[in-house]
């Protein structure tokens, strides 16, 4: 990709919500990344003194929680555990949402009666509360989670593929595709699809986020998986010292407003940028 | 109206007033111990507690659930209260006389007591509630009375029980929590589970019913013609059910609660508030709910039918770290199948310990024939913490710790409660499970079942999941529930300690303590063996 003033990353960088949210998101793959060498013993290593505040000794940046573990170690793995849920949900959501929306859109008909009462009937059922009860009847476990979460989120998706597809379908490339006799296969995935990445791209980046919204609130209802910290899990054990001992919830808190936050930002960002009428702002 | 209920209120503290003065010989009778240095009691006001979750009966005979222990004994009244270390005291039976082959227990009864409704209290009473509804539908009375074979009542103020064998358990459980006397004429010849009363308490005790609301709230008011006379000294005990215990701590130091009981506050709020001036704590007066923090093995399990693997474990975990730091100080660390609580059988004399020692550890496993392997890893296992509350977690996260340290690699898993309960007592598919549990009044109605072979009982939650069998423990746990000679019982369950510790089929983590918070102004909420959680708050009052 050339660096000119036309190119999709000039202008997403010269955007300022999509450079403050990629810094944010870059900062926090880093921690993710950098965890393992910098707190090589995993984020429960029973450390110190429980409950020492942050700043009273030098060793815990960020202080210890209510066992004595290090906060900063929760903090940068959790970083992974969040990012790799939230992009693995998104991802899975996004796989099926566009299967259904794609096949739906394309053929209309009986088929897209069919699909669009299924994803009808699984928008109505409150989505986080089917995502606690696929956790606690199925167990709570890294993959649960995702899968729990991907399944509560990819009507939303399917909705907006439809949409596009429809639109898209009608188009003379698509008929001229149809009269050359290419496979609908080829045509779903290889002309229309490619032509409506962007909104899913758009979607996708707030989906990043909600999926990780659902993953801390079900650790924090005590649903998520025991045998991995997420951020949702420091703060469900800072829960009941939040009278005593606030920072355990704030610190997690912060690392979770900040992630959503930039994935927002970039979300934004990216509407405006690959939105074709606004190109020549 | 509102000027009415004022006026009222008014009058009745007046009326409180006045009974203060003939008070001191009414308290020669009762409590009055607890009075001796303490102001004088003033009789009016209202007292508000909170708690979780609500209630399904008014009613603890047909259950042993934690909210109808509450509640019941402001109701009803048992044949004897407790004083400070399980002492039996007159309550609905003035005096009792066991005979000396231990199978006859002969109960004089109060006179001129009534019911709620106003019809009398008779021995009737004692036999139906006993013979029909306890040795029936009671969750402990079932096994603990099943050798009642009838209660005889030769006049309305006299009970005999007759026993098959011997039970001297019992007479730690006739308190109003444990054995609540319910009214013959309103119970008699009705499905008793399904019988209105159970909604709408018609008892003996100090409270009546004024008002439920469903997983909201209950009120109680004074019932005018309790025995006691002069008791209880509140107008009104409210009781409100409040899931949050974040927004209990808010409720309760609003001041819109006056007292909470059962650390139903998160402990770390009540450390703090209990230095705080205008509050107190008490830790006395759980007595007969004594529960301790445990963890079965799973002796089908390869790993853990060798005993040197199980001690191992016990090394690994330093009980003091997890008494401090999880249950936060309420508790002490455990060290023996027993509660220290049940003073009179507890001992820690040449009953085996394991001190926090790594070293040890792996020493024990490497003897074992589990050697750390070319990764460090001697094993791996899965600990199952009860999914409910915080602490069975935590122990299970420190645990995990603890034991990658000595070469165990150590998951946990969180289920459903009801799918916990399923994986550990029917199905047998875990290594370890970590629970509390209540220990009893005496070890034969708390302890014996986790230890006792003939209780290995598929499908029973918190009976012998760990499948431990062992002929003398069962042997001593058999005679322990007829010996008459509280010596000799004693010695029994000396032995057993001994035994059970060294065998350690279950790992006892810390026995709980329960703490009692309350605005200074709420008086004499604790002055016996039951506290105000679990006796009839008839001593309660508020200054004024």
């Amino acid at each position: 990709m050339t660096f000119d003033r036309k190119s999709f990353l000039y202008r997403f960088l010269r955007h300022p919500s999509g450079l403050v949210g990629i810094i944010i998101i870059l900062t926090t793959i880093a921690m993710a990344v950098l965890a393992g060498w910098v707190y090589p013993d995993g984020p429960w290593t029973i450390a110190g003194t429980p409950r020492q505040w942050p700043g009273v000794n030098q060793a815990y940046p960020l202080g210890t929680d209510s066992l004595g573990r290090d906060l900063a170690a929760g903090v940068l793995h959790g970083a992974r555990v969040s990012l790799a849920v939230g992009g693995a949900a998104a991802l899975f959501s996004i796989i099926i949402g566009t299967l259904f929306g794609g096949v739906s859109g394309y053929y209309g008909g009986w088929v897209d009666d069919v699909l669009m009462r299924i994803t009808d009937a699984m928008q109505t059922i409150p989505s986080f509360l089917s995502a606690i009860a696929i956790v606690g009847i199925v167990g709570a476990s890294l993959p649960t989670i995702v899968l729990a979460i991907a399944i509560v989120s990819w009507p939303m998706i399917a909705r907006l593929v439809r949409a596009e597809f429809l639109r898209l379908r009608t188009y003379d490339f698509v008929q001229s595709c149809r009269i050359i006799g290419m496979s609908d296969f080829r045509i779903i995935f290889g002309q229309i699809l490619p032509n409506c990445l962007a909104p899913i791209i758009v979607a996708s980046s707030v989906l990043v986020a909600t999926a990780i919204i659902v993953e801390a609130s079900l650790s924090f209802l005590g649903l998520g998986d025991p045998n991995q910290m997420s951020w949702g899990t420091i703060l469900g054990n800072g829960r009941s010292a939040l009278r005593s001992a606030w920072y355990i919830t704030a610190v997690p808190a912060s690392a979770l407003v900040l992630t959503v936050l930039a994935l927002n930002l970039i979300g934004d960002a990216l509407n405006d940028v690959l939105n074709p009428r606004l190109k020549e702002r | 109206m509102k000027n009415t209920k004022h006026f009222l209120h008014r009058r009745t503290f007046l009326a409180g007033l006045a009974a203060g003065v003939a008070l001191p010989s009414v308290l020669g009778i009762s409590g009055g111990k607890a009075f001796a240095q303490a102001a004088t009691p003033v009789a009016g006001g209202t007292v508000t507690t909170v708690g979780w979750p609500g209630p399904t009966y008014l009613n603890a005979a047909i259950t042993t659930a934690g909210p109808e222990s509450f509640l019941s004994p402001k109701f009803f009244d048992g044949l004897c209260g407790y004083d400070f270390g399980m002492i039996p005291k007159p309550a609905l039976a003035v005096s009792w006389e066991t005979s000396e082959d231990g199978l006859k227990t002969t109960f004089k009864l109060r006179d001129g007591v009534k019911w709620h409704d106003g019809q009398p209290f008779t021995a009737k009473d004692v036999a139906f509630t006993f013979m029909q509804v306890i040795k029936v539908h009671h969750g402990r009375g079932r096994s603990l009375f099943a050798d009642l074979q009838t209660v005889e009542t030769p006049d309305d103020l006299t009970a005999v029980f007759v026993f098959g064998r011997p039970a001297p358990a019992m007479m730690k459980a006739l308190d109003g929590r444990e054995s609540p006397i319910l009214p013959a004429h309103i119970y008699e010849g009705t499905n008793i589970l399904e019988n209105p009363a159970n909604t709408k308490p018609i008892g003996t005790g100090a409270y009546k019913l004024t008002s439920y609301e469903r997983g909201a709230n209950v009120v109680m008011e004074k019932n005018p013609e309790y025995w006691d006379t002069g008791k209880p000294y509140l107008d009104q005990l409210i009781i409100q059910y409040v899931q949050d215990p974040a927004t209990r701590s808010a409720m309760f130091e609003s001041g819109q609660c006056d007292i909470v009981y059962l650390n139903f506050l998160p402990p770390l709020d009540i450390l703090r508030l209990a230095k705080e001036p205008g509050f107190e704590m008490d830790q006395r007066g759980y007595e007969t709910s004594a529960s301790s923090q445990q963890m079965d093995f799973n002796l089908e399990r390869e790993h853990f039918k060798d005993k040197r693997v199980r001690q191992a474990i016990a090394h690994a975990l330093d009980l003091n770290w997890i008494n401090e730091n999880i249950w936060h100080g309420f508790g002490k660390p455990g060290a023996s199948p027993l509660h220290h609580e049940q003073k009179e059988f507890y001992t820690t004399e040449g009953v085996p310990s394991y001190p926090f020692d790594f070293k040890k550890a792996e020493a024990l496993l490497d003897e074992a024939g589990y050697p750390r392997g070319a990764n460090g890893v001697r094993f791996e296992m899965m600990i199952d913490p009860t999914p409910y509350g915080d602490e069975s977690l935590t122990v299970g996260e420190y645990m995990r710790e603890q034991l990658r340290q000595i070469g165990i690699t150590a998951k946990l898993r969180s289920e459903d409660y009801a799918v916990f309960i399923k994986r550990c007592w029917t199905e047998r598919d875990f290594d370890v499970c970590i629970y509390t549990a209540a220990m009893g009044a005496d070890p034969t109605i708390g302890v014996q079942r986790f230890y006792w072979s003939k209780n290995i009982k598929k499908g029973v939650a918190f009976s012998n999941g760990s499948t431990y069998s062992n002929p003398e423990v069962d042997a001593l746990l058999e005679a322990s529930q007829v010996e008459l000679d509280p010596v000799k019982r004693k010695e029994q369950f000396v032995k057993f300690q001994q035994l059970v510790m060294a065998d350690l089929p279950t790992l006892p983590i810390c026995e709980t303590t329960r703490a009692t918070i309350a605005h200074k102004k709420v008086k004499d909420y604790t002055v016996d063996a039951l506290g105000g959680a679990l006796g009839n708050m008839a001593n309660c009052w508020v200054e004024a």
